[in-house]
């Protein structure tokens, strides 16, 4: 509550001045879309508006230390997100929240002589708490039902040649084992090589023929190849495609256990299940996100004496969540646990000789280091540092798939990792690029942008190479020093990577444009090569390795001189 | 596989004068040469011998790992067995080979200087290596077979194999940042 | 910790005139207070001012939100020496992590209490005094 020992006791008037017409505003909003559905329209357009002035009121509530405003503005939020996702609530949910918003402006109001006694609210609150919980329950049977018939049917199905009869009495759909999908992805993929293959004799044949008609023909003919070749690839890749639910599905019960044999009591909530990702993606997704989950409950998240301690519910909650984003899939792991102490990693970062080049480094580089090898693992005796069991190990195995993970977190209040994957697997869109007469391709979704590079704008701070990169001072590093050569002064370009912390410089000798390249997974008899993600095989039948741009981004070294001085 | 009761077989024979032996078992070899010495692989585990097409770098691969190539669009380590057997280096020749071989599951090539043709070798003329064979490497060799003038060095292949993955090249960047 | 020039871009009068409250009670009284109340305003004001110590972001606002603003500044490469605060309401951990892949240096979320900003502006001086001492 709001006493006159509060830093912004004074500004009690300003927030009535800012805050009231806001609440009247929504008090106005609710009703109107009350009467909509009265008359059967959506009033779609009514939503957004209203979401955005709950949130801000929310906002000044908290800063104000107005808890009982706070609490009826997020509780009024919740209830607005019923409502939008759920028709069927309106009926009885709607006047609620009527009720609910006209009560808000009411206390906003009478805040002018004072904050609201403790609780204002309470009756409404248990009110939207029990519709809530009913609305919740009718949901999970709504999904049941859903789900159910389509079961029956699958138990009827053989298993082994199974189909499903459509309304004409042709088969709609048919079971295939994965593998034969598997081998069919592989025979793409060689299909892909021999194109890229032609590709390059044709260039050549030009190049030492000069055009012909007999190359013009070749030329739209290849042109045909391709296209066919861009529409095999997707509906491929549609074919493999399979809902990350899958996956979701069992962390429930993980979740359960873990937290039962730790003594704490958590919820794990799912969101976005639907989202659909290659199988390969999904098989290998399994092992890094147990790792994360385990991590969360088991470090994360405290003891519920502890979490009542600090004003949190004593049920800590894990949040799954997918979306789609482009070619991408955006998965979130969120806790609302203690969150990652930044000088705690700190610490340890500067024990390892890992410490950053700057003195204050950002959150975001502090938190990046979390995923250095050594680092994550040692800290698992300290009290602070939260999680980090293997961190390395959950990077290294999304890089394997061409993601990457970066993760924030506050203290006190929870940590979220955030994945990106790709959706398909095959085929990774590539810079490459030449070091040493070797060449590498770079996954393009990493690649900021390539610069030719004079020595005389590279300079060391320390043993450090830098470079300015609009606007902004970059740690350079040698292409060949990276991959295990030696550095050469005669490197002219540098790529930009980009990296969840900052962006890198990496030296090549020359740049050989994009390609589409088909990812090839490396023989575990060459161990784990850090700087390597996987293989692919070019157009002239040469195998190139994919570097892992996360890993040479992130500074997975002590970065190197860029030449010597 | 050569395994211990025929090198305890190999050994007694070694010391008793050749007696005639009814139903001698043969073994099938695949011969390669390094420098001016002959090895030896049983050809259950070669898969196909062929021509060294353009072996690329891998960066921090383990040591004695040379490099991948394309067979036929699948990736194929190729392991330098020069080194791992305490050879220097060599530059790959007009009669360079690569013997692929399968062993536990996995499938790499061997960089060889030449390879022979096939030998049969009765087993009674295999026996455990001799003191000078003991070099570098040697953990590798499991035993010699003696064909006339020539003597052939029977190679463990799992055990070729294991220690390339769990070495790690010396030359990572972490050690070679170091000043 | 040394008074400097701040920028804050907010759509609430509130919150301007809780910083502006927060400044005048610390050691940092004195410094200057710029207000913008949405992100374009904001951003003009931003790019006319390279001195900046500090820039506080609010994430949601009607005309460019802080994200918005931040991949603007990205891709333009706008002032990468000024440090911008993002402020959020209920941390989306989501939103945070874009937002600092965005380039934002850290972030505030809201409620904060007046020391936990004035911490920042402390972290944030240590490393403009840092770079300056080695240019």
């Amino acid at each position: 509550m709001t006493g006159p020992e509060h830093p912004f006791a004074a500004l009690l008037a300003e927030y009535v001045a800012e805050c009231l017409p806001l609440a009247e505003e929504v008090v106005e909003g609710a009703l109107a879309l009350e009467r909509a559905w009265q008359e059967g329209q959506s009033a779609d357009e009514l939503f957004g508006p209203l979401k955005g002035t709950l949130h801000t009121i929310k906002g000044n509530s908290a800063m104000m230390g107005l808890a009982g405003l706070q609490n009826l503005a997020h509780r009024l939020e919740d209830l607005w997100g019923v409502l939008a996702a759920d028709p069927a609530s309106r009926d009885a949910g709607a006047p609620l929240f009527v009720r609910g918003t006209g009560l808000l402006a009411d206390l906003v109001r009478g805040t002018a002589s004072g904050p609201p006694p403790e609780g204002a609210a309470a009756d409404y609150l248990e009110e939207v708490e029990a519709f809530l919980a009913s609305e919740r329950g009718a949901r999970e049977a709504a999904r049941e039902e859903r789900r159910s018939p389509d079961r029956r049917t699958s138990d009827r199905r053989n298993p082994k040649a199974g189909g499903e009869v459509g309304a004409d009495g042709a088969v709609a759909t048919i079971r295939v084992d994965s593998r034969r999908l598997d081998a069919l992805l592989e025979s793409f993929g060689e299909a892909m090589i021999a194109h890229a293959g032609l590709g390059e004799a044709m260039r050549q044949l030009n190049r030492r023929r000069g055009t012909t008609g007999e190359l013009t023909q070749l030329e739209r003919a290849m042109l045909g190849l391709d296209r066919t070749l861009k529409r095999l690839e997707s509906a491929l890749m549609e074919t493999r495609l399979l809902p990350i639910s899958t996956v979701f599905s069992r962390f429930t019960r993980l979740v359960r256990d873990v937290a039962h044999s730790e003594g704490k009591r958590v919820r794990l909530e799912v969101a976005g299940g639907e989202t659909r990702l290659d199988k390969t993606v999904i098989d290998r997704l399994g092992e890094p996100l147990v790792h994360l989950i385990t991590n969360a409950v088991t470090h994360g998240i405290e003891p519920p004496e502890e979490r009542e301690s600090r004003g949190k519910p004593a049920e800590a909650v894990i949040t799954l969540r997918a979306v789609q984003r482009s070619d991408r899939v955006i998965l979130t792991v969120t806790d609302d646990g203690r969150g990652l102490d930044p000088e705690a990693i700190l610490r340890k970062a500067r024990a390892l000789g890992q410490a950053p080049a700057v003195e204050a480094p950002s959150l975001a580089e502090i938190f990046a280091l979390a995923f250095l090898p050594g680092l994550s693992t040692a800290q698992r005796v300290s009290q602070h540092s939260g999680r980090g069991v293997g961190l390395d190990v959950v990077a290294s195995s999304i890089r394997a798939l061409s993601g990457n993970v970066s993760v924030g977190s506050e203290p006190g209040r929870g940590t979220t990792f955030l994945l990106r994957l790709p959706l398909t697997v095959a085929v990774l869109r590539s810079l490459l690029v030449e070091v040493d007469t070797e060449r590498y391709a770079l996954p393009l979704v990493d690649v900021a942008e390539t610069v030719r590079v004079l020595p005389e704008t590279l300079y060391q701070v320390a043993r450090q190479g830098m470079m300015t990169w609009r606007g902004e001072v970059i740690p350079v590093m040698d292409g060949g020093l990276l991959l295990g050569g030696g550095a050469a002064e005669s490197r002219r370009y540098c790529v930009v990577l980009r990296s969840a912390a900052r962006h890198r410089g990496v030296m090549v000798d020359s740049l050989l444009g994009h390609h589409e390249v088909v990812v090839k997974a490396l023989d575990p008899s060459l161990g784990r090569p850090p700087a390597v993600a996987a293989a692919t095989i070019l157009g002239d039948g040469r195998v190139a390795c994919i570097l892992d741009t996360g890993r040479l981004a992130d500074g997975w070294v002590e970065p190197v001189a860029a030449a010597a001085p | 596989m050569v395994s211990d009761s025929i090198l305890d077989f190999a050994a007694q024979l070694s010391q008793a004068p050749a007696a005639p032996v009814i139903e001698e078992r043969e073994l099938h070899l695949v011969v390669f040469r390094l420098d001016r010495e002959e090895y030896a692989v049983p050809i259950e585990l070669v898969r196909e011998v062929v021509r060294v097409a353009d072996v690329t770098r891998v960066p921090h691969a383990p040591a004695h790992i040379r490099g991948v190539m394309n067979l036929r669009g699948r990736i194929l380590p190729i392991v330098e067995i020069r080194t791992r057997l305490g050879l220097s280096r060599a530059d790959v020749t007009p009669t360079s080979r690569v013997v692929v071989v399968e062993v536990a599951g996995r499938t790499v090539g061997l960089l060889v200087d030449a390879v022979g043709q096939v030998a049969r070798v009765s087993e009674r003329l295999i026996a455990a290596p001799p003191e000078e064979v003991r070099t570098a490497g040697a953990e590798a060799v499991t035993a010699v077979a003696r064909v006339g003038t020539r003597l052939l060095v029977l190679l463990d292949l799992e055990r070729v194999l294991a220690s390339t993955t769990s070495n790690v090249n010396s030359t990572a960047p972490s050690a070679a940042s170091q000043p | 910790m040394n008074p400097g020039t701040f920028l804050v871009i907010d759509d609430s009068k509130l919150h301007h005139q809780m910083y502006h409250l927060i400044f005048s009670r610390s050691e940092l009284t004195g410094s200057r207070l710029l207000h913008a109340y949405d992100g374009r305003e904001g951003y003009e004001l931003f790019m006319a001012h390279p001195e900046l110590t500090l820039v506080f972001l609010d994430l949601n606002m009607p005309v460019m939100n802080g994200l918005e603003f931040l991949h603007r500044r990205q891709a333009e490469g706008m002032h990468p020496q000024v440090p911008v605060v993002l402020v959020t309401t209920e941390s989306t951990a989501e939103d945070e992590a874009r937002g600092l892949e965005a380039g934002a240096w850290g972030y505030l979320c809201k409620p904060f209490a007046p020391e936990q900003l004035l911490a920042l502006v402390g972290r944030a001086s240590s490393r403009l005094s840092q770079r300056i001492a080695h240019p």
